[in-house]
């Protein structure tokens, strides 16, 4: 069964509009940490304090402020810079349309299913589904949800439309920060690791993989809650590949591999 | 942030993690409503009645409300020995092959000393190949699937989702078309004529002119208020006390 209804919204680009419903597409479960004082193992809160008065501050006496030369704020309330489009509006306007392998997953963030509002009679959502995968398109938009500006992708899934936020492009750090230097890496060695890669292509099937040590945690929690001992164990480091065994050390996965 | 190994087959390559998304808005600072004096974040213990700094802080697993298992980093290391230090590419995949669905927070990995080459070797064979590295890696209490991806010659590591933390989606599509054939090839059109190149700076861009122009405004409405000024110590405290605290958050509330 599909998750409860998240939110509701249109659809919009040129004379269309497809009324649609918002459900989660993945949760999370996780063991979940607190933070402890350590003398007294009390659970921590996080609290604003004032750096003058050293008092908690709490958050309705808590505003927004922007620097505008040390020391001096413009008090700006952050609501107002949310709303692009009225929330009332319930509008999810597409911008524009991409091909979909052009957006990058770093930008990717969080992805919802639409279901068709069939309170609000929406003919048009199986065609635009069905024209996104043919084109292999995406479309960009923008919509305001509980007092927050979105901006995310429309795509379609076989017949289902899924909308997924995406990062905006000065929250994403460019690859160019890294600062790489150049190194030559011999045409050999290439076509060696090529080689060695495609050997060890298999399809991707995340049905295989679960959380196994979530459950090997679970299993240290318990012992430590009856009071056993724990043993420690180091964990295991891997000594680095010289630069220059890079190539025999190449050799030998690929013969491992065949 | 972190800091190991990645391998493939018998290639060892030493990396370390970079953050590659951050928080991009023109940020604002959080002030006292009374003083306008700026906030510091701080962990307070409700029972001392204090800020406890961050050496004195430990993670713990509520057992049964209100009790608490305290739980130390060499123990959380010490569950996977095997992947908490190393991450072990599995298999090579066509990241075509990836339902988007699946990603769920980008990194870098950037080589540490000596392992420069063989980064390098990587990134451009996954390039050449169209592959992707699919590993399995832990982190504090989690352990990650993750895509090693190459991105412009460097090395992005992408945490995937499980497969049974993905909603069925099941039943919300409709089984039936309903438009007239004309109103269809009308709305193929509308797509046809809007279609563009990716630009996201584009976004980020306008994003930016509205929050300067509403400052703008601001200014004209307002006088800017001035914080008390402090004696000798920062507003902040020490800044590697807020990072420390800041990185502690990170890894216990939000992700690794």
């Amino acid at each position: 069964m599909p998750s409860g209804t998240i939110w509701k919204g249109s659809i919009h680009f040129g004379d269309t509009d497809v009324p649609v419903k918002l459900h989660s597409a993945v949760k999370q479960e996780r063991i979940q940490f607190h933070l402890l004082h350590q003398s007294d193992q009390v659970r921590l809160h996080q609290q604003m304090f004032c750096a003058y008065e050293k008092i908690p501050v709490p958050s309705e006496d808590q505003i927004k402020g922007f620097e505008v030369e040390e020391g001096k704020y413009l008090i700006v309330d952050p609501e107002e810079l949310e709303l692009t489009t009225p929330e009332s509006s319930r509008m999810i306007e597409v911008h524009e349309f991409v091909k979909s392998a052009q957006i990058s997953p770093l930008y990717l963030d969080h992805t919802y299913y639409l279901e068709p509002d069939s309170d609000l009679k929406a003919p048009g959502y199986s065609e635009l589904a069905e024209l996104l995968q043919v084109m292999n398109a995406a479309g960009i938009c923008t919509w305001t949800m509980r007092k927050r500006s979105y901006l995310g992708a429309l795509q379609a899934s076989g017949t289902l439309l899924r909308l997924c936020t995406m990062r905006y492009a000065d929250e994403v750090i460019s690859a160019a920060s890294l600062e790489l230097q150049e190194i030559a890496v011999s045409e050999k060695e290439l076509k060696i690791g090529s080689d060695l890669v495609n050997q060890l292509t298999a399809p991707f099937e995340p049905y295989k993989f679960v959380d196994e040590h979530q459950q090997r945690l679970q299993k240290l929690i318990n012992k430590k809650a009856r009071g056993e001992k724990v043993v420690l164990l180091r964990p295991r480091t891997l000594q680095p590949t010289p630069p220059d065994g890079l190539l025999q050390a190449l050799e030998a996965s690929l013969k491992k591999a065949a | 942030m972190w800091n190991g190994t990645i391998s493939f087959s018998l290639v060892a390559i030493p990396v370390r993690l970079v953050k590659a998304v951050t928080t991009g808005r023109i940020s604002f600072r959080t002030l006292h409503r009374t003083d306008y004096s700026p906030l510091a974040r701080k962990m307070f213990c409700p029972k001392h009645g204090t800020v406890v700094s961050p050496d004195e802080i430990v993670r713990g697993y509520e057992l049964v409300p209100e009790r608490y298992l305290p739980i130390t980093d060499e123990e959380l290391e010490s569950v996977s020995p095997d992947r908490s230090r190393t991450i072990e590419i599995i298999d090579f995949i066509d990241l075509g092959e990836v339902d988007p669905l699946y990603f769920d927070h980008p990194y870098y990995l950037a080589p540490l000393k000596g392992g420069e080459k063989a980064y390098r070797l990587l990134a451009e064979v996954m390039h050449r190949t169209n592959k992707a590295g699919l590993a399995k890696f832990v982190m504090v209490e989690r352990e990650y699937l993750v895509a090693v991806v190459s991105m412009e010659g460097a090395l992005a590591m992408i945490t995937l989702h499980y497969s049974g933390e993905v909603l069925p989606g099941d039943g919300l599509a409709p089984k039936d078309a309903k438009l007239e054939s004309a109103e269809k090839k009308r709305m193929e059109r509308s797509i046809k004529n809007m279609m563009a190149d990716f630009d996201p700076a584009k976004y980020a861009d306008k994003r930016r002119e509205k929050v300067v122009d509403l400052l703008k405004l601001k200014m004209k409405e307002q006088a800017p208020v001035e914080a008390p000024a402090l004696e000798e110590e920062d507003g902040e405290g020490p800044a590697d006390l807020v990072a420390a605290l800041e990185e502690i958050m990170r890894e216990v509330k939000k992700k690794p």
